[in-house]
C-alpha cells in the first residue's frame, strides 16, 4: 500500500520539535511517512502539509518567499488540498497583515490580521482559553467544543466571513480560533502544545481527513 | 475566558530537581525528567525549569535534560538560569523550550531583550526580575538577591516590556522561600504598570496563597515546594481556586 506523504514547513518560525513528534507518534505504524520541508517542494507530491508559526507574519511570510517555499505552496493550496496552519501557519492564510507593517498574505481566505481591539487587554494572549464551536465536521468533532487549547498571540483574524469560521475564541471580544476553507484548516492556538485534546485534533487532522 | 496557570517550577542541577535556599543545604527531590512528565499529566499548565548551578560543565547535562523534558511533555515548557547571550537562548530553544527566561543578562545588557525578541518573536522570550525592598524602595536584585542593582523596579518593569519581552516572571526576594505567601503588594504595583502578562512567584506556601496570587492580576501562579513535597497535587490548587471562582484548566 502506498503511503501518504505529510509534509511538514520549516519556517524557521519557531521551533518545530514538538510537532514533530507529535506527527511521528500519530504516524507510527500506520501507513504515513513524514517529510519535512524546507526549501523548493513538488506539491503534488504530498498529501497533507502542515505549517506551524510563531512570531511575526512578516518573517513567515519573508522566509517562506526566501526558501522558495511560497509558490508551491500558494498552488497547493489554490488546489484545496489538505493543509493544517497553527497560529502564524494560519494567519498567513488570509489577504494581509497588519503586525508591523502591512504584508500581503497568501489570499486563500479573505480577512486581515489585525491587533485585539481592546487597549486594556494583557498582550499577547497567552495561556490556555475555550474553543467554541459554530459547527462540526469529521475533524473538529463535538468532542472539541468548550475545550480549552494553548494560545499565544496578539494579532487575530478579522473581517473573515462567517462562515469561513468553525470555532471562536472569547478575549476581550470574539475571534476566530479554528477557521475552514474547503479541505484548508487553520487553528490559532497550539495543539502540539495543548495537551490531549491538542493531540487528538492532530490526530483526527491526520487520520480522518 | 482565559484561564489562570498554575506553573510549577524545577530548580535542576544537571538532571536532577534539587531544593535549597541561595545554594545551601541543597536537598535532591528527584529526576527531572520523571518530575516533567507528572506535571504535565497530573494537569500542570505550563512547565518551568532553572538551571541554578548554570556551571559550564554541567551545562550540557542541563541541556539535554531539556531536550528529554521537551520529549515527554506536551504544555508549554519556560527554561532558564544562567542564559547569557543569545546563543545560549537559541541553544535552549533547539532543545525543546518554548520560552527561554533571561535574568541578570537582561539588567547587565537590556539589549539582549531586544535582540532576542527580534530573532525569536516576543512570545518567546521571559523576562525573569527578581525584587526587594531596599530602604523604602523596590529595587531589582541579581545573584538571588545578594547584589542590588541601582534599576527601580516598577521601571525596569516597563522598561522590559518596551524592549519587547513577551512576559514578566516576577519574584519577589522578600517572600521567596519563606511560604508566607506571594508578595501582593510588589505584584500589584507591577501588573498595574505593564500590560504584558506576569508570572508571580515566591512565597506559596498554603491554598488562599494561590488565590490571592490570582487577584493581583498574575495570569500565571508558580510555585516549588508546595507540589514538589506532594503537599498539594495540582489538581486540589485547582478545585479550591475552581471553588473561589478563578477560571482554571481542568
Amino acid at each position: 500500500m502506498k503511503k501518504k506523504v505529510i509534509g511538514l514547513i520549516d519556517g524557521q518560525s519557531g521551533n518545530i520539535g514538538s510537532i514533530t513528534k507529535a506527527i511521528k507518534d500519530i504516524i507510527k505504524g500506520r501507513p504515513y511517512q513524514l517529510k519535512i520541508i524546507k526549501s523548493h517542494f513538488n506539491y503534488s507530491s504530498f498529501d497533507k502539509i502542515i505549517l506551524p508559526g510563531q512570531g511575526a507574519y512578516a518573517t513567515l511570510m519573508s522566509n517562506l518567499k526566501r526558501f522558495k517555499i511560497i509558490k508551491p505552496l500558494k498552488k497547493y493550496l489554490e488546489n484545496n488540498s489538505s493543509y493544517l496552519g497553527i497560529c502564524v501557519g494560519m494567519q498567513i492564510l488570509s489577504n494581509q497583515g497588519y503586525e508591523d507593517k502591512i504584508t500581503k498574505g497568501l489570499g486563500i481566505i479573505n480577512g486581515d490580521i489585525k491587533k485585539f481591539r481592546n487597549k486594556k487587554l494583557i498582550i499577547p494572549h497567552m495561556g490556555w482559553n475555550t474553543i467554541n464551536l459554530n459547527k462540526v465536521d469529521t475533524i473538529i468533532t463535538n468532542s472539541f467544543d468548550k475545550r480549552d487549547f494553548y494560545f499565544v498571540h496578539s494579532y487575530i483574524f478579522q473581517n473573515i466571513k462567517k462562515s469561513d469560521v468553525l470555532a471562536f475564541t472569547l478575549y476581550g471580544q470574539k475571534f476566530p480560533s479554528i477557521v475552514k476553507k474547503g479541505n484548508i484548516y487553520g487553528v490559532q492556538f497550539h495543539p502540539e502544545k495543548s495537551h490531549k485534546h491538542g493531540l487528538n485534533l492532530i490526530k483526527n487532522y491526520i487520520l480522518k481527513s | 475566558m482565559l484561564k489562570t496557570r498554575i506553573i510549577p517550577c524545577l530548580d535542576v542541577i544537571k538532571n536532577k530537581v534539587v531544593k535549597g535556599v541561595n545554594f545551601r543545604n541543597i536537598r535532591v527531590m528527584g529526576n527531572a525528567v520523571e518530575m516533567a512528565k507528572y506535571y504535565s499529566l497530573s494537569g500542570a499548565d505550563e512547565l518551568c525549569m532553572l538551571d541554578i548551578n548554570a556551571s559550564y560543565q554541567k551545562r550540557k547535562t542541563f541541556i539535554k535534560t531539556v531536550e528529554s523534558i521537551a520529549k515527554v511533555i506536551n504544555i508549554p515548557l519556560t527554561v532558564g538560569g544562567g542564559v547569557s547571550d543569545l546563543s545560549d537562548i537559541t541553544d535552549l530553544l533547539n532543545a525543546g523550550a518554548d520560552k527561554v527566561s533571561i535574568n541578570s543578562a537582561a539588567v547587565k545588557n537590556p539589549k539582549l531583550i531586544r535582540q532576542a525578541s527580534l530573532r525569536h518573536g516576543s512570545q518567546c522570550i521571559v523576562v525573569a526580575i527578581d525584587g526587594k525592598r531596599h530602604k523604602d524602595k523596590m529595587r531589582v536584585v541579581i545573584k538571588g538577591g545578594r547584589e542590588i542593582t541601582k534599576n527601580e523596579l516598577i521601571s525596569w518593569a516597563k522598561k522590559v516590556q518596551s524592549l519587547g519581552a513577551g512576559e514578566i516572571l516576577m519574584t519577589s526576594m522578600d517572600t521567596d522561600g519563606v511560604q508566607n505567601g506571594f508578595d501582593s503588594n510588589m505584584l500589584k504595583k507591577v501588573t498595574s504598570n505593564v500590560n504584558i502578562p506576569v508570572i508571580a512567584s515566591g512565597g506559596v506556601g498554603s491554598l488562599e496563597h494561590f488565590y490571592l496570587g490570582h487577584l493581583t492580576r498574575s495570569t500565571g501562579l508558580l510555585a516549588a515546594s508546595v507540589f514538589h513535597s506532594r503537599k498539594y497535587k495540582i489538581k486540589t490548587v485547582k478545585k479550591y481556586l475552581i471553588n473561589k471562582g478563578v477560571p482554571v484548566r481542568l
